[in-house]
């Protein structure tokens, strides 16, 4: 087991009415880390934070928490406290008085309720706002006020479950860097549950991705962009041209009915291989000077960029440019070494 | 405003139905026989006090009892799955498919002297048990009748409850009894008045109920009333000046009690 993990996940399994759910999950979390679940729903991510939030028993398993082995433990027990999807704020209770519930639990004398009780709301940016009812606060601050009830208690680990999967868009870029923001200044672990490819990325110190009740995939946010190991890594992370190839040998790969220069190495001569580019490296030139050529099917404005597809030999590709090109255009495309991706085929497509 | 037309024929109803009732209730109580004024009739309501005192304590009796049983019996089918819940609900409103006297009925036939329960208990060497016309068979018979009026609030209240809000308190260091008495009981509040109301009321007034399984000797205010307007006593005054304390003093019960719990009420409400 890893020294400076803080909580460690062995063997996980969990069925639903006999259908697996999670199938024998390993997982390290690093004290003060920043760690994000990310995958579709059903994939086993929420699941995995029940385990450790202690609502889910494991069918098989270890759960450690600094070494020691919590399975069974109650989650009154635990120390770990959680923000709930939608809240799950006490109606009957105002503001002041949901953020003040765990440290009542804990007897903790008046005087130090009140002082953490209002570091807590100052944290979250509520201050002023213990004595409101809770239907009179927005979406966004029902969600300070959920964050606030948890980390007053300062427990070692957080976890998350989708909590800004209710808001709007704006807000929650908001509340992204806000939570940033928080867990840098308390020093402990977030264990973050999302099916938002961005929010994970611009948060995390680590992400993992999930699919099927399986880790496909851990490593930091530029590792899983840049070095995506499977199709479906890649494809959930931001969106990908996925192609078909073969390597011819050490940094030389075939696809598009062309030799490409790469960077990456170690596979067999003449091994069948998925090539990754992502829309925004795929480089627009004349159509006589692109090693690839193709027809501009559609153009469509997102904002800082036009999304093209582009008809080549029969393959679809997506580029996203800042400039956009006529439909019905024959145009040429070029990628850079560095921006080939090449991965293993999955055994199973 | 079209809607407030579609509402006249309902005010009609209350009016005729309800209002002029209250007001003839009114006019009897402060009337004599000859039909001159007089406040003697509500004076000598306050010599029936024994009675009233009765009435009172086996409301009362009956509505802890219905809270006991129903509270946790509604709590317990809130957590069930879908499917239990309707069969629970279902078999819960069966009894109030059959008439209301017949079910009373078929409790003197158990209870008697001779009934189904003591035929049994003397059948086991226990000998015979007095039980119809005793106060206890009328609480049983106030408990049967009206346990549905107190589940049914408590149980629509209490799957209202968010099962994240429960998790929410063991989250943060509830253990069973903590997550009770500082989410669960606080959350089902406005449904133990709601019960608590639709027992008490019926209960305090019922007459049927201490007639047939109290026997002569556990004359409620209920009965009372019934023997000045139907009974030998004939006394439709008196009768209207009982009617008219009864009304005042459940209302004040009520008041105090809605009081009591307002403002958890208006919050409940919301979830």
């Amino acid at each position: 087991m890893n020294e400076n993990a803080i909580i460690s996940l062995r063997g996980i399994r969990v069925d639903y009415d006999g259908e697996p759910v999670l199938h024998g999950l390993d997982l390290d979390i690093m004290d003060k880390e920043f760690i994000t679940f990310l995958g579709p729903s059903g994939c086993g991510k929420t699941t995995t934070l029940r385990i450790i939030g202690g609502f889910i028993e494991p069918l098989a398993g270890d759960i450690f928490f600094e070494g020691q082995r919590i399975n069974g433990l109650p989650p009154y027990k635990r120390q770990v406290n959680t923000v709930f999807q939608r809240y799950a704020l006490f109606p009957h209770l105002n503001v002041y008085e949901n953020i003040e519930f765990g440290l009542k639990i804990s007897k903790l004398p008046e005087k130090e309720r009140r002082q953490r009780v209002e570091e807590a709301l100052a944290l979250v940016n509520l201050r002023g706002y213990g004595h409101r009812n809770i239907n009179q606060m927005s979406g966004g601050q029902q969600q300070r006020v959920a964050i606030a009830r948890a980390i007053v208690n300062q427990p070692k680990v957080l976890l998350l479950d989708e909590p800004l999967g209710a808001l709007d868009l704006k807000l929650r870029k908001e509340m992204q860097v806000e939570l940033k923001r928080i867990q840098q200044s308390l020093e402990i672990t977030f264990i973050y549950v999302t099916h938002d490819q961005e929010e994970a990325l611009t948060m995390s110190d680590r992400v993992v991705v999930m699919k099927d009740g399986e880790i496909l995939q851990t490593g930091t946010p530029q590792d899983i962009y840049n070095e995506p190991q499977n199709a479906f890594v890649a494809d959930f992370i931001g969106e990908s041209n996925i192609i078909d190839g073969f390597m011819h040998k050490d940094y030389l790969v075939e696809f598009a009915n062309d030799l490409f220069p790469c960077v990456d190495k170690g596979f067999d001569s003449m091994e069948r291989v998925q090539v990754v580019i992502r829309p925004e490296d795929i480089l627009i030139l004349p159509a006589e000077e692109g090693k690839i050529s193709g027809v501009v099917e559609s153009v469509t404005f997102k904002g800082v960029h036009y999304e093209m597809m582009v008809d080549a030999l029969g393959y679809h590709w997506m580029i996203h440019s800042t400039r956009s090109v006529e439909p019905g255009t024959v145009i040429g495309m070029d990628v850079a070494p560095e921006n080939i991706h090449i991965m293993k085929r999955d055994e199973e497509e | 405003m079209k809607f407030r037309y579609a509402s006249i024929p309902y005010l009609i109803w209350s009016a005729v139905f309800v209002l002029v009732p209250l007001g003839l209730v009114a006019v009897f109580a402060f009337t004599t026989q000859t039909g001159t004024f007089t406040i003697d009739n509500i004076a000598r309501v306050s010599s029936y006090t024994p009675v009233f005192m009765r009435s009172v304590w086996l409301a009362i009796l009956a509505t802890a009892i219905c809270l006991c049983i129903g509270y946790p019996l509604a709590y317990l089918m809130s957590r069930m799955s879908g499917v239990s819940q309707r069969t629970m609900v279902m078999l819960i409103m069966l009894p109030m498919w059959i008439n209301f006297l017949l079910r009373t009925y078929a409790w003197m036939t158990l209870l008697e002297n001779n009934g189904v329960i003591n035929t049994v208990l003397r059948a086991l060497g226990f000998g015979t048990v007095r039980m119809i016309n005793t106060q206890g068979a009328v609480v049983l018979g106030m408990v049967y009748n009206y346990l549905p009026f107190m589940i049914l609030p408590l149980y629509s209240i209490m799957t209202k409850i968010d099962d994240r809000v429960i998790e929410a308190a063991q989250d943060l260091g509830a253990n069973p009894l903590t997550v009770f008495s500082r989410v669960i009981f606080p959350l089902s509040v406005p449904g133990i008045s709601t019960g608590v109301t639709m027992v008490f009321v019926p209960a305090i007034s019922t007459f049927i109920i201490s007639r047939m399984l109290g026997g002569g000797s556990n004359m409620l205010i209920g009965d009372l009333i019934d023997a000045q307007f139907l009974g030998n006593a004939y006394n439709p005054n008196l009768g209207a000046a009982i009617s008219m304390v009864l009304m005042v003093f459940i209302l004040l019960v009520m008041s105090i009690f809605n009081q009591f719990d307002d403002s958890e009420e208006r919050e409940g409400m919301l979830i």
